[in-house]
């Protein structure tokens, strides 16, 4: 197997050549091209200069940069904790065979099915403190006075965190679903025979089994959740006095204000930050034993 | 042969298009009653000078329209040829010297410039002794008030100093808050965005301060007077309590807008475009009034200046005809038109005492007034960051994460920083 003759492999790169050609085009060379920005002085009204690392140098020194570093990753860590303990919950309670079962699949959907921006609109009016549901239900139950839910960072990280882990637990479920699904039922009816109590047979069926697909959807939640931009920029637009803003708004405040060589920095910050969460996930996945 | 006759075809059209009536450009934004407007402005400029106007459509966002300008202007493109611009990029897209400076134009055709407010002109449109604009429209922060309930709790005269709103507002809240729990005294925009650049500039030159360019050109903000000012707007949230504790998280025009309309604010700082809402509304019709906003005891009322400006590429060629369409649009008729159909408060001063404006939209003469001492926002190339920073601190202190002496202390060694950037 191991030894191709040359013409198969010449064969097999014509194949795919469209394939790279896509991802040069459209993935690799704009990557570049927002690497060789950052290394410059690119700022609306005055003539764009060559700085080298000066960009970069300038972020690390700014304790924005760093807030902002800190908030994303500890928004990720929380938010993809809840997403992947819960969507375990909901796909495991969604496989058993009841009745309405197909409905609750479809309605679980929907938090998914919905824009985001919509999405975080619909939270922002529940968190609003003149008119909110929250605040409406500690009115009439004489609970408390009011809250500003938004108006504080631990505040507003819970608020985000809760709106993020009710719009995207959905996702985390139907994939964890689909990975349940190929399972097959013989080995948990060996382990019954076995006597291997619920817990044995969910850690050492279900969970080495679901593997693979929990590392795909870890993936996407934590690569979304680091580049998280639309949620936020909705609810809080980055305040209370700036203790929301995520690195993506960050370098979209850097864009908006015209210096797209800093912008075209913290782009590369994030992309670095996504490639190295993915490159652990793929190693603890360990998909080059199961491919 | 056949096969020849569509590239024929396609030659032809080519030629006639480029033999065609030279046509300008203008790039626009706004809400869509505005663009449709916009368009029966180009069709009667088309009928009374002949030359075709092209419209290029852009959004109704603030920044976006700035984008789309600015990426056209740098690449030095031929279009669009006339734009109008914030009151906030005219002194960076001057500065990049992509703006004609109508002077010669303006000494040729004797266009009298004191028909413009002058404030507004020498502030904003000048650019090293060079007019670069005009103002199509200004606007300006304001105070509503509820003149029932003002007379109900036996006041006559709306507040004029910061202390005489303060007690009005304590005393109308507390009594007003025994029918009526979501009552507050005074409603103003808070939240982190550019707004809060704008209340914060009327508080603090209200209080004898103000954002500042030293001679060296260095951007002052963290004076005495500022401090005070921060500190009473703070107080106004936490300390008075008659303004809501989310003014600065949620607080913007709208909200604003829309706590008054309800009849759930005594005061709200606003700008003018609230006025024709708050008059639509049946259940305020007649109880609101405007004024100009408050003072410090000893110092002069300040109001932000708004509003959009009409300038010329640098880079356009058809300089002499995008001077008609500027001299047209900023034309007496056409700036009266412009306030009775969209409300737009004219950048012309003359068009004020109008007679129709007079009987139609009384409320334009006291608006005068304002916008004749309005006070301009720092007109600078590195303007929006240095916003930025100004509103994450301001923020920060009105959300008591700083307090106001922090916080005009870090915002000022943090614009030091930036500015740093942008020097060579």
């Amino acid at each position: 197997m191991k030894i191709k003759k040359n013409g198969e492999i010449r064969t097999a790169y014509f194949y795919i050549s469209p394939l790279l050609t896509i991802i040069l085009l459209f993935i690799l060379i704009p990557i570049v091209g927002t690497f060789i920005n950052s290394l410059y002085r690119d700022i609306t009204y005055l003539p764009s200069r060559f700085t080298g690392f000066t960009n970069y140098v300038d972020l690390i020194k700014l304790s924005d940069f760093w807030n902002s570093f800190k908030f994303t990753t500890l928004f990720t860590v929380v938010s993809v904790s809840l997403e992947t303990v819960l969507g375990i919950s909901f796909a495991l309670l969604l496989k058993e065979v009841f009745t309405g079962r197909s409905f609750l699949r479809t309605i679980l959907l929907i938090p998914w099915a919905i824009p985001t921006a919509i999405s975080a609109r619909l939270w922002q009016l529940m968190y609003n403190y003149n008119y909110g549901l929250l605040n409406y239900f500690l009115d009439v139950t004489h609970t408390g006075a009011k809250v500003n839910w938004l108006g504080t960072a631990r505040g507003a990280f819970w608020a985000i965190t809760i709106a993020d882990v009710w719009k995207t637990t959905p996702f985390m479920t139907l994939i964890l679903l689909a990975g349940l699904q190929t399972i097959p039922d013989e080995l948990y009816e060996q382990a019954m025979v076995d006597n291997a109590t619920m817990w044995k047979r969910f850690l050492y069926i279900t969970l080495p089994l679901l593997r693979p697909a929990l590392v795909v959807a870890l993936i996407f939640r934590t690569a979304d959740a680091l580049r998280i931009f639309d949620l936020v920029y909705v609810l809080t637009g980055g305040g209370p006095a700036g203790s929301t803003r995520t690195i993506s708004i960050l370098g979209f405040h850097y864009f908006v204000n015209g210096d797209f060589g800093t912008g075209s920095a913290v782009s590369i910050i994030i992309f670095l930050l996504v490639f190295i969460f993915s490159f652990f996930y793929i190693r603890a996945g360990r998909f080059k034993e199961t491919l | 042969m056949r096969i020849l006759y569509p590239f024929i075809l396609f030659l032809l059209l080519f030629i006639s298009s480029c033999s065609r009536p030279r046509e300008l450009t203008f790039m626009v934004g706004g809400s869509p009653n505005e663009l449709l407007y916009w368009e029966k402005v180009i069709d009667e400029f088309h009928e009374k000078t002949g030359i075709n106007v092209k419209l290029i459509r852009q959004a109704t966002d603030t920044d976006q329209r700035r984008q789309g300008i600015v990426i056209a202007l740098r690449s030095k493109s031929r279009d669009p040829d006339v734009f109008l611009m914030d009151v906030v990029w005219v002194g960076a897209i001057a500065s990049s010297g992509w703006l004609e400076p109508l002077n010669s134009y303006i000494e040729r055709d004797n266009l009298d410039l004191n028909k413009f407010f002058s404030r507004v002109v020498n502030e904003v449109d000048r650019y090293r002794g060079n007019v670069m604009a005009l103002p199509v429209y200004v606007d300006g922060g304001l105070l509503y008030y509820r003149k029932d309930l003002l007379a109900k709790y036996g006041y006559t005269t709306p507040p004029e100093t910061w202390e005489e709103l303060l007690q009005m507002a304590k005393k109308v809240q507390a009594r007003e808050r025994r029918k009526n729990k979501n009552f507050w005294g005074f409603v103003w925009q808070g939240a982190m965005y550019e707004g809060l650049i704008c209340t914060f500039l009327e508080f603090s030159s209200s209080f004898g301060g103000g954002i500042a360019i030293d001679s060296t050109g260095r951007i002052v903000v963290n004076i005495p007077q500022n401090v005070e000012a921060l500190k009473f707007m703070q107080d106004l949230i936490h300390r008075y309590k008659i303004s809501p504790p989310n003014t600065y998280t949620e607080l913007k025009e709208e909200e604003v807008r829309l706590i008054f309309d309800e009849g759930n604010a005594l005061f709200e700082r606003n700008w003018p475009y609230a006025w024709g809402l708050h008059e639509k509304n049946p259940e305020l019709k007649d109880k609101v009034s405007i004024t100009k906003l408050p003072h410090r005891k000893g110092k002069r009322s300040a109001s932000t200046l708004g509003g959009w400006h009409i300038g010329i590429s640098r880079f356009s060629d058809v300089k002499d005809e995008a001077w008609e369409f500027v001299k047209f649009v900023t034309s007496y008729e056409k700036q009266r038109d412009f306030a009775l159909n969209l409300g737009w408060n004219p950048g012309r001063i003359d068009v004020y005492t109008d007679t129709v404006i007079e009987k139609t939209a009384p409320h334009l003469v006291l608006l005068k007034d304002v916008f004749e001492n309005a006070v301009a926002r720092p007109s600078l190339p590195y303007y929006s960051g240095v916003s930025q920073i100004l509103q994450k601190h301001l923020n920060s202190a009105l959300s008591l994460s700083e307090t106001p002496q922090e916080a005009l202390q870090k915002a000022q060694t943090d614009i030091d920083e930036f500015i740093k950037k942008y020097e060579d």
